[in-house]
C-alpha cells in the first residue's frame, strides 16, 4: 500500500515538476526522467509485475492516492493561472473522452462530431443565460440535454448506414453546426456569444480567487475543483455502465451485429442508448466550458476539436475507463508543455493515432475483460455437483 | 400440433430462388436432421426463419405467425440459433460470451446498472452461477476460463460457447448451423457426445441441425429433410432418406433409375 502511494507520488512530483519548469532543459529533463522511468518500468517484467501485482491489490488505496493528489495539484500549480486552467482542460476532456468511449469504445458507433455535441451544450448555455436571462445553473443543466436530444433526432437518419458512412454523416453534423453558428444571427455569428455569467456556489463566485486552508488559490482553481468533480461523476457512471449488463450488450452489438440481433437485442434501442449517453457527457463537458471562459464562438467547436476528442480514446484505449483519464492527461497537457511545436499540434496528433494503431491499436491502457466489479475468481460460479458431473459426461 | 412449422416459406434473391416452398416442421423434443448439398438453401432456411431475409410463406411458432418480426423479436419468442462460421465476440470472456445468450431474461436495465448496483449485480452473480453450468455441462475447465478472451479457445471450446449462448436463452426451439464445421474427426465426436447431453439435459427443448457430417446426422436425428436448390426433395427416417434416389443423385450425380423418389 505504501508502495503503491510512493509510485503515485513520485510520478506526481515529476509531473509537477515538469509542468512548473521555466528552462527549456529543466523541462527536458524532467520529461526525460519520466520517460526513461516509464520505460525502465515497462522494459522490466520484474519491476512492471510488481507495479502493476501492488496497483491491483491496493486498488482502494490507489484510487484514494490518487484523488488526495488530484485535490492537492491547485495548491502546487498555484503560482501559475495557466497551469491551473489546462489542467482543468485536461479534465473536461476526460469527460469529453468518456462520453465519446461510450459510444465508439463500448457500442462502436463512430462519432466525428464530438465538437459539434459539445459546442450544441456550450451554445445552449450561452443562449439561455445571455439571450433568454435563464439562471446559470439551469442553462447549466440544460446544455447536456440539448445535445443529447439533437443527438437523438439526428440519429433517426443515420440509424440505417454504419462503418465509414456513418463517419462520413457525423463528419458532414459537424461542419453544418460550425457553418450556422458562424451564419447565423441570434447565435451572434462570428462573434459568437460573449459576457455568460459565471456559477455561483452557496455564494461564491466562480470567478473569485479561493482560499483553502489559508492559502490563497488563484481562481481558476475553482473551476478545476468544478471539473474534477464532473470528471469523476462521469468517470464513475462510465465505470457502472460499461462493469453491466448494458455494457455487455453494447459490446457484443460492437463485435457482432447479427450474433447480438439473434440473441435478442434490440440494435437500434442500443445503438440509440449509446448515442445519446455519449452526447449527454460531451454536452455537458461543452455547455462546462462555455461557463468557465465565459464566451463561445464556433472556432472553439471546429473539426479539428472532433479530431482532439477522437485521438484522447484512441491513445487511451478504445473501451478502457483508465485509458480515457490517462489519454486525455497526456494528450491535452503535453502540446501545451511544448508550445514551440503548437503550429504542428493536430500533425502531431495525427502521427500518435498512426502510431498507436499500427503498434499498439489497443491503446496506451488497453480494456481488460469485463469482470462486473465482483473480483471473484471465474471457478467460483462453478457449483461443485454440476462442475463434478460435467467432467463425468464430457472428458 | 407441431411446435413449429413452416408452410411454403420461400426466399428470394432477384431471380435466385433460395428457398422454395419449403414446408417443414418439428415436434416439442424431436431433433430434426436437415441435409442437402452446398447452396442448397440450408442456411437461407434458418435466416429467414430467425429473420435475417425477409421471406414469403407462413412459418407457425408455439401457435402464433412469425413473419414481419425483427430478428430479437423472433429470439424472445423462444428461437436461438449458432452460426456455421463462429460468431462470437473473441475479444469478450467466455462468460460475457454466455450471458448475452441471457439477454432477453434480463430484467435490469441501465437505472439498476448506474444506481441500483446491488440488484444488478445479484441478477450477474445468478447469471454467472447459470452459465458455468452450461459451461460444464460440455466441459469443466470452460468455467475455470470463464475470464478468458474466448479468442483464446481452441475451435471445439469455441462451438461449445457459441452453442451455450444459445441455450442460455432457454429456447424453446434451437437452430444449430453445421456444429461439426472445421472440426477434426476426434472433435466430431466430442461434439456428438455434447449435443447428446443437450438432448438429455433438456428433453423438451427441440432441435434442427444442419449438418454434412452424416455420422453426426444419424447419431443426433431420428428424422431427416433434404434439401436441393431450394426445395425440400426428401423426408423421414435418415436410413429412407439415405436410400432416396433423388437424395443420392444430389449428393453424387446424376446414377440410374431416377424414379420412385421418396418425397414426402
Amino acid at each position: 500500500m505504501i508502495g503503491v502511494w510512493a509510485v503515485e507520488l513520485g510520478l506526481f512530483v515529476l509531473v509537477v515538476a515538469a509542468l512548473l519548469a521555466e528552462r527549456p532543459i529543466a523541462v527536458g529533463l524532467t520529461v526525460a526522467a519520466i520517460g526513461i522511468l516509464l520505460l525502465a518500468a515497462r522494459t522490466s517484467p520484474r519491476l512492471w509485475g510488481w507495479v502493476a501485482t501492488a496497483f491491483r491489490t491496493h486498488r482502494a488505496a490507489a484510487l484514494a492516492g490518487a484523488a488526495v493528489l488530484a485535490l492537492a495539484l491547485p495548491f502546487f500549480l498555484r503560482a501559475s493561472p495557466y497551469w491551473t486552467f489546462v489542467a482543468t482542460m485536461a479534465l473536461i476532456y476526460v469527460t469529453i473522452g468518456q462520453g465519446l468511449n461510450v459510444q465508439m469504445g463500448t457500442a462502436g458507433v463512430i462519432n466525428l462530431a464530438g465538437a459539434a455535441f459539445a459546442g450544441l451544450g456550450g451554445y445552449t448555455v450561452g443562449l439561455l443565460t445571455v439571450r433568454l436571462g435563464f439562471a446559470p445553473w439551469l442553462a447549466f443543466a440544460i446544455g447536456p440535454l440539448v445535445a443529447m436530444v439533437v443527438g437523438a433526432l439526428l440519429f433517426i437518419p443515420i440509424l440505417k448506414v454504419r462503418g465509414h458512412y456513418l463517419a462520413l454523416v457525423t463528419i458532414a453534423f459537424g461542419f453544418i453546426f460550425n457553418i450556422l453558428m458562424n451564419n447565423l444571427e441570434f447565435t451572434g455569428g462570428p462573434q459568437g456569444i460573449k459576457n455568460i455569467p459565471t456559477l455561483r456556489l452557496f455564494g461564491h463566485a466562480f470567478t473569485t480567487a479561493p482560499t483553502l486552508f489559508g492559502v490563497t488559490l488563484p481562481s481558476h482553481a475553482n473551476f478545476y475543483y468544478a471539473a474534477l468533480a464532473m470528471a469523476a461523476l462521469v468517470t464513475w457512471l462510465a465505470w457502472r455502465l460499461y462493469n453491466s449488463w448494458v455494457g455487455l450488450t453494447l459490446n457484443t452489438l460492437r463485435d457482432d451485429e447479427i450474433a447480438a440481433k439473434c440473441s435478442g437485442v434490440s440494435v437500434t434501442r442500443h445503438k440509440l442508448l449509446a448515442f445519446s449517453i455519449g452526447n449527454l457527457f460531451v454536452g455537458l463537458a461543452g455547455a462546462f466550458y462555455a461557463v468557465m471562459v465565459g464566451f463561445v464562438s464556433p472556432p472553439d467547436f471546429d473539426f479539428g476539436y472532433s479530431l482532439v476528442m477522437l485521438s484522447v480514446v484512441i491513445l487511451g484505449g478504445l473501451d478502457s475507463i483508465p485509458g480515457v483519464v490517462l489519454g486525455a492527461c497526456l494528450l491535452i497537457p503535453l502540446p501545451e508543455r511544448f508550445r514551440m511545436l503548437h503550429e504542428y499540434r493536430l500533425l502531431l496528433y495525427g502521427a500518435a493515432i498512426v502510431l498507436m494503431l499500427l503498434f499498439r491499436p489497443r491503446g496506451l491502457w488497453p480494456a481488460g475483460v469485463r469482470r462486473y466489479g465482483l473480483g471473484s475468481p471465474a471457478g467460483s460460479f462453478g457449483a461443485a455437483g454440476t462442475r463434478a458431473e460435467g467432467v463425468g459426461v464430457s472428458r | 400440433m407441431s411446435l413449429f412449422a413452416t408452410r411454403g416459406l420461400t426466399v428470394r434473391f432477384g431471380g435466385l430462388t433460395a428457398v422454395d416452398h419449403v414446408d417443414a416442421g418439428v415436434e416439442e423434443g424431436e431433433t430434426l436432421g436437415l441435409i442437402g448439398p452446398n447452396g442448397s438453401g440450408k442456411t437461407t432456411f434458418f435466416n429467414a426463419v430467425t429473420g435475417l431475409v425477409p421471406a414469403t410463406g407462413e412459418v407457425v411458432f408455439r401457435g402464433a405467425p412469425l413473419p414481419g418480426l425483427e430478428p430479437h423479436q423472433i429470439c424472445r419468442r423462444g428461437i436461438a440459433r449458432t452460426f456455421q462460421a463462429s460468431r462470437l465476440c473473441l475479444g469478450l470472456s467466455v462468460f460475457d460470451n454466455v450471458l448475452i445468450g441471457m439477454h432477453t431474461h434480463v430484467r435490469c436495465g441501465l437505472l439498476e446498472a448506474l444506481f441500483r448496483r446491488a440488484r444488478m449485480l445479484s441478477e450477474v452473480r445468478q447469471a454467472l452461477k447459470q452459465a458455468a453450468h452450461l459451461l460444464s455441462l460440455f466441459n469443466a475447465d470452460l468455467v475455470d476460463r470463464g475470464f478468458d478472451p474466448v479468442g483464446a479457445l481452441p475451435q471445439i471450446d469455441r462451438r461449445r460457447v457459441e452453442i451455450c449462448r444459445a441455450l442460455a436463452a432457454q429456447p424453446r426451439l434451437l437452430l444449430l448451423d453445421e456444429p461439426s464445421a472445421g472440426m477434426s474427426p476426434e472433435e466430431t465426436v466430442e461434439l456428438m457426445k455434447d449435443l447428446q447431453i443437450v438432448r438429455e439435459e433438456m428433453p423438451g427443448l427441440s432441435i434442427i441441425i444442419i449438418e454434412h457430417d452424416m455420422f453426426v446426422i444419424e447419431g443426433v436425428s431420428r428424422r431427416v429433410v433434404a434439401f436441393n436448390y431450394g426445395r425440400k426433395i426428401a423426408e423421414g427416417t435418415f436410413a429412407e432418406v439415405a436410400r432416396n434416389e433423388e437424395v443420392r443423385e444430389a449428393y453424387l450425380g446424376r446414377g440410374s433409375g431416377t424414379e420412385g423418389s421418396a418425397r414426402a
